[in-house]
């Protein structure tokens, strides 16, 4: 079955139109997801929003939008800034975000899974293709994928009630 | 309004295990997962954790805002409000659910628990729904599975199951206190609170109290006449606390109290006035390990009850270990092993040895997920059952001995889904199950000599009783019709066969084949439900909200004689068509809510003398119910209650108490 499907999905997603933008609501349900990540303590978790020269608008909208910090179930979301060319500011990240073709970059996966740090995308091609540990969808419905080979790489585990409500690939 | 009326749909999630409760359920945090995924969440329909879009049942969840909102007092009468489900209330205290069908006295086909903890009292094989040490505002919230269960719950569990979930210290602090004061002498306080203390241990407590004078009985129920100074009275309370061994691991410890006096109406359609003593104590460890989510668990249910037909003091004792795990990420397997003893004194008649049954049940499920759009999910159960007694029956009075009741009986159930969501939108499912309804304890080991009817008779369990195997078939959808309009739908068919049930009015066994003329506990026949569901929710812009849903149900029965050889009659006495209505407004600080019930005519058995087993023509039914509300500050909210509104002194709505419109006065607090 698994035969099957792979190359299905992978046309599914070749025919796929450009991803669409990280929203407000998918940061929320970002952060949300952040509270069932295993070993983090504390309620404070920063998001690193890794960006490149074509996405630097939409990060910009989206640091607005963490604006001092993003209540969200039980942690609370700030943000930062962090450009694709530039990945030092990655340090005391809980989790990066991946904006528009940064999400298929896979140096930029596999820096980020070596530092130990949940990379997530809105865009559900990137998990597909293991470039993030996490895809992320808020609308019509919410809707969280998970790679698991990503996930082992990144050193990052979930809650077991999280890991049986989302889709594991 | 957040309830989800729930059915199946191709899970999401390659984990959509089955985990029999308790177990992952206790350690949910609901409103963390609720506010991730915007939607009510479940372990009630197969044990997982899974959202209510996604379960692999029919299902109903009643979340604290809907009961917040609602001008109901108990559980039953927050129920009725929703597809599917029959309600019946026989008196103040005594009101009876059941899903798909009559919801008759002492209803002994939906299986209750509370945080996994059974409250059916399977002495007898009924809820007394009164005795719940639950009150309101504990309730984190209300979980109806519809359909046989026995592959997940066991045996009992064949019309559906109610898991009643309570508030998590582990998530939330908490205080609440109430006090209702209404007409008919109605009065409730309770307390709540949860704490947690650091990361390692949390507490929670509840205490309620309350009373009423009872509703007025039917004229012609003579015997009910005869009891109606009996008022209802109700004192429970609830201790939890759970503590982190270690990381990995947790240990959850509860034990309740429950004291309460109140007029019933029992299985043979008689009135009864009984006193519950009932104490549990419970214990539960989790460990979730690289080899799975491992669940042990124990609990032990103490009941006393003085009927008016005797005293009955039974124990039962469950004892359950599972592990539940994926393989791979599209395959989860859960198995179960569990033990159960029941036992009972001599009942009603003393002297004649306690009785009781052990059983040990093997279960396992899998689930594999085909695609994000097609799941199967696949539960089977094999119990084996050892019945005993302690001594021999008097054989003056009565046909069987003491080997006679050393039976034995192996039973296999299952339930199975194949679930769609097509490109349309949706979702589609198609589910078979076969439930198991095991004989009670007194179907089996009842004796009773009476002198009260014109000649000496024996009353007699049956230790050759079949269980009764129950077959259901359903395909249900759901879809979204807008962003702000859901519908739900299913049809539906379910055969009984082997019921269970009580004698009739004429003896089964005459002499010289019996000391006495025995009316005889039996398997009475075949029955058969089918019918339809459907559902409509609203939630438009501007604080409304609205809801209203339609059941229809069609019996056939192929039952032994009504009145002489069983009082048995669902074809008659189960409603044709069930209506339910509600439309709501929250402002500010204002909310006002309007509930509106038609349940068709029906007939219903009817003993108004022990002996005398007749039926009664019960017209159609419309209740009209209202709350409106005030928040004082964020701390203090005080609400109008009117339950039946439109009942008077009494609306005839069944055979025993007329219940009558009550209305009431809720001050609240919360911390």
């Amino acid at each position: 079955m698994r035969n099957f499907l792979l190359p299905v999905a992978a046309g599914l997603l070749m025919a796929a139109p450009a991803a669409a933008e990280t929203t407000t609501r998918d940061l929320e349900v970002i952060g949300r997801a952040l509270g069932f990540v295993e070993n983090q303590s504390g309620s404070e978790r920063v998001l690193a929003i890794i960006h490149d020269a074509a996405s630097a608008g939409e990060a910009e909208a989206l640091l607005a939008s963490l604006g001092g910090g993003l209540r969200a179930g039980r942690v609370t979301l700030t943000g930062r800034l962090v450009n694709s060319a530039d990945l030092s500011g990655l340090d005391g990240a809980h989790a990066a975000v991946l904006l528009g073709s940064v999400a298929g970059n896979a140096s930029v996966a596999q820096t980020v899974n070596s530092a130990g740090i949940l990379s997530v995308s809105s865009d559900m091609g990137c998990v597909e293709v293991q470039g993030c540990v996490m895809g992320v969808q808020s609308a019509p419905s919410v809707r969280i994928v998970v790679n698991r080979a990503n996930a082992g790489a990144a050193s990052v585990s979930f809650a077991a009630a999280f890991a049986m409500m989302i889709e594991e690939i | 309004m957040k309830t989800r009326f729930l059915l199946m749909s191709a899970t999401a999630v390659s984990a959509a295990a089955v985990l029999s409760l308790p177990a992952i359920g206790q350690s949910l945090d609901y409103n963390a997962m609720s506010g991730l995924f915007g939607e009510a969440v479940t372990a009630g329909a197969t044990g997982a954790p899974q959202r209510s879009s996604d379960v692999p049942a029919t299902m109903i969840i009643i979340t604290r805002d809907d009961i917040d909102r609602s001008p109901e007092f108990d559980i039953p009468g927050l129920l009725r409000h929703y597809a599917g489900v029959g309600h019946n209330r026989f008196s103040f205290g005594d009101s009876q659910v059941a899903i798909r069908g009559e919801a008759s006295g002492y209803m002994p086909r939906l299986l209750v628990l509370v945080n996994g903890r059974e409250v059916y009292l399977d002495s007898y094989g009924y809820t007394a729904w009164s005795t719940l040490p639950v009150q309101m505002e504990e309730i984190q919230q209300i979980e109806v599975v519809k359909g046989p269960q026995s592959a997940l719950y066991g045996f009992n569990a064949v019309s559906g199951v109610v898991n009643i979930i309570t508030r998590n210290p582990d998530f939330e602090n908490w205080v609440t206190a109430r006090a209702n004061i209404g007409n008919g002498g109605y009065d409730d306080v309770a307390f709540t609170a949860g704490r947690s203390f650091g990361d390692r241990a949390s507490v929670r407590f509840s205490y309620g109290n309350a009373g009423a004078e009872e509703f007025e009985p039917l004229a012609s129920n003579t015997f009910a006449v005869s009891l109606a100074d009996g008022d209802y009275s109700r004192e429970t309370a609830s201790l939890e606390g759970r503590f982190q061994i270690t990381d990995n691991v947790r240990l959850i410890a509860e034990a309740t109290t429950s004291e309460v006096q109140l007029q019933e109406l029992t299985s043979i359609y008689y009135t009864t006035r009984s006193l519950y003593e009932l104490n549990s104590y419970k214990i539960d460890v989790e460990a979730d390990t690289d080899y799975g989510f491992w669940t042990f668990s124990g609990y032990r249910n103490e009941t006393e009850i003085a009927y008016d037909f005797g005293p009955s003091s039974n124990e039962l004792t469950t004892f359950r270990a599972q592990n539940l795990f994926k393989v791979g990420t599209n395959d989860t397997i859960r198995l179960t092993a569990e033990y159960r003893e029941g036992t009972t004194i001599s009942f009603p008649d003393p002297g004649n040895g306690g009785f009781g049954y052990e059983t040990t049940a093997f279960s396992a499920m899998w689930n594999h997920r085909f695609s994000s759009a097609v799941d199967l999910t696949l539960a089977g159960r094999f119990d084996s059952v050892d019945w005993s007694r302690d001594g021999d029956p008097n054989p003056a009075l009565y046909i069987f001995t003491q080997d006679d009741y050393d039976v034995s009986f192996e039973e296999f159930s299952y339930n199975a889904a194949l679930v769609w969501r097509p490109q349309s939108g949706g979702a589609v499912r198609f589910s078979a199950s076969q439930g198991v309804q095991a004989p009670s304890m007194f179907d089996i080991g009842f004796t009773l000599f009476t002198t009260t009817t014109p000649i000496p008779l024996a009353i007699t369990g049956n230790p050759n009783m079949e269980t009764s195997i129950v077959r259901a078939y359903e395909i249900a959808y759901d879809r979204a019709l807008s962003p702000t309009v859901d519908i739900r739908a299913a049809i539906f068919t379910q055969e009984t066969s082997d019921v269970r049930g009580t004698f009739g009015a004429f003896p089964d066994i005459l002499p010289p084949n019996a000391p006495l003329p025995v009316l005889l506990f039996n398997n009475r026949g075949d029955t058969q439900t089918t019918g339809a569901e459907i559902s409509l929710m609203g939630d438009p812009e501007g604080g409304w909200h609205w809801g209203v849903n339609y059941t229809y149900q069609s019996v056939d029965d192929d039952l032994a004689t009504f009145g002489l050889f069983t009082a048995l009659d669902f074809e008659s006495a189960t409603p044709e068509h069930l209506v339910n209505a509600q439309i709501g407004w929250a402002g500010e600080r204002f909310t006002a809510d309007a509930f509106f019930n038609y349940v068709s005519a029906t007939t219903s058995p009817f003993q108004p003398e022990f002996g005398t087993l007749t039926r009664f023509d019960l017209d159609a039914v419309i209740a009209a119910s209202f709350r409106a509300g005030f928040t004082v500050n964020d701390h203090v909210n005080i609400s109008l209650n009117a339950q039946n509104a439109n009942f008077g002194s009494g609306e005839i709505a069944n055979v025993n108490y007329q219940p009558a419109s009550r209305t009431w006065l809720q001050l609240s607090t919360s911390f």
